[in-house]
C-alpha cells in the first residue's frame, strides 16, 4: 500500500482546461471536441516551443504550472502509447524510401518530453518515463511513491496520451481523444492506493482511466477501485 | 528582385523558416550575412541536420557531413547560397 497527498493538480483536452470546465465535465461526462485544438504554452519561449508535439504540449501545460516556483523537482511521465504521430511519419518515411528527419526521430523516443523538460526548466532532478499498460496511472503513482518514500519533498506525475493517427486506431482503443492530467504529489496520509488481484474483467469505459480518476476526486468519491489484466488498484481518500 | 542571388537568399530564408518551425518570424527576419546557429537566429545541432536534410532535398545535392568546410557553408544565408550556387553548377 502506498499513501500520499495532492497538493493541486491540473488537467487539459480539447475544450476542458480550467477547474470550471472539469467540474462542469465531471456531471454531465460530455465527450470533449475532436480536432486539432492544442493547449496553449506560450508561456515557452518561441525558439524553445516550435519543436513540442501536441504530447509535449499537453504535457508542459499541465505540469509547469503546478511546478512554478519549486525547483528540484523529480517528474514522473506516463505514457501508454507515446508520440504516435512521429513514429507513424518516420515508418511512412522509412516506407517511401526517403530521409528521415532528425527533429522528428530525436523527438520521438519515449523520454524526449522529459529530456526537453530538464532542458527547458534547468532541472537536474531524477526524471522517469514509463509506459505501462491500462493502470498505466496507478504505476506512475507508485513509482512517485517511492521517491517520496526516499525524501523528496514533491514529485510531479505527468499523464499524457495522444490520439493516434488513423492507422493505429484497430488496435488502440483507450485513447478517443488527446488529454494529459498532472499532479503534485506530497507525502501525506490523504489518499491511499493498494494492489489487489482480481479475476473480473475490466469494465470498458467512455472516458481514459486518468479522467475517470479526476472524476472521482471531483465528485469527493472515498473509495473506489480500478481493475485491469487482474489487477485491482484499491483507492480510499481521507 | 528579378536578382537570383537575391531570390536564392529568399528560397533558403524561406526554406530554413518552413523546415525549422520558425513560425513566428519571416523572411525579412534574417538577415543575409546572420549567423544562423549558436549566436544569431540562435538554432542548435539539431537544426543543423535538419536544415542539412531540407536542403539536399529541395537543391537536389548531396552534402557531406563529415567534410571539414561543411560548417562553414552552414554560416549564413549568404554562405548557403554560394554552396548551393557552387554545388549545382559543378
Amino acid at each position: 500500500m502506498i499513501t500520499f497527498n495532492i497538493r493541486q493538480w491540473r488537467a487539459w483536452a480539447p475544450g476542458l482546461e480550467s477547474a470550471a470546465d472539469w467540474q462542469g465535465w465531471s456531471t454531465d461526462a460530455r465527450l470533449p471536441a475532436q480536432g486539432d485544438l492544442a493547449p496553449d504554452v506560450s508561456f515557452l519561449p518561441a525558439l524553445q516551443r516550435r519543436r513540442l508535439s501536441r504530447l509535449a504540449r499537453m504535457a508542459f501545460s499541465v505540469g509547469w504550472p503546478l511546478a512554478e516556483g519549486l525547483g528540484d523537482l523529480p517528474l514522473v511521465f506516463v505514457s501508454r502509447h507515446g508520440e504516435t504521430p512521429r513514429t507513424f511519419d518516420i515508418l511512412s518515411d522509412l516506407a517511401a524510401e526517403q530521409p528521415l528527419s532528425p527533429t522528428q526521430f530525436s523527438l520521438s523516443v519515449h523520454n524526449a518530453v522529459i529530456g526537453m523538460w530538464s532542458i527547458m526548466r534547468g532541472e537536474t532532478s531524477e526524471m522517469t518515463a514509463l509506459a505501462a499498460a491500462g493502470d498505466g496511472f496507478e504505476q506512475g503513482l507508485l513509482e512517485a511513491a517511492t521517491l517520496l518514500h526516499e525524501g523528496a519533498p514533491a514529485v510531479l506525475l505527468i499523464i499524457s496520451e495522444e490520439q493516434p493517427p488513423a492507422a493505429y486506431r484497430p488496435t488502440i482503443d483507450d485513447v478517443p481523444f488527446p488529454y494529459a492530467l498532472g499532479l503534485l504529489l506530497e507525502p501525506g496520509n490523504n489518499w491511499q492506493l493498494a494492489l489487489g488481484e482480481s479475476h473480473a474483467a475490466a469494465e470498458p469505459a467512455a472516458h481514459p482511466h486518468a479522467l475517470n480518476w479526476l472524476r472521482h476526486l471531483l465528485l469527493g468519491h472515498t473509495s473506489f477501485h480500478h481493475t485491469w489484466n487482474q489487477r485491482t488498484w484499491n483507492w480510499q481518500r481521507h | 528582385m528579378s536578382d537570383p542571388q537575391h531570390s536564392l537568399n529568399h528560397d533558403i530564408k524561406q526554406l530554413i523558416i518552413e523546415a525549422l518551425g520558425l513560425e513566428d518570424i519571416s523572411a525579412q527576419d534574417i538577415d543575409d550575412e546572420q549567423t544562423l546557429f549558436g549566436e544569431g537566429l540562435g538554432l542548435d545541432s539539431v537544426d543543423a541536420l535538419e536544415l542539412g536534410l531540407a536542403i539536399q532535398k529541395r537543391f537536389g545535392i548531396k552534402i557531406d557531413a563529415d567534410a571539414k568546410d561543411t560548417r562553414n557553408h552552414f554560416t549564413s544565408v549568404a554562405s548557403l547560397a554560394a554552396f548551393v550556387t557552387a554545388k549545382q553548377a559543378a
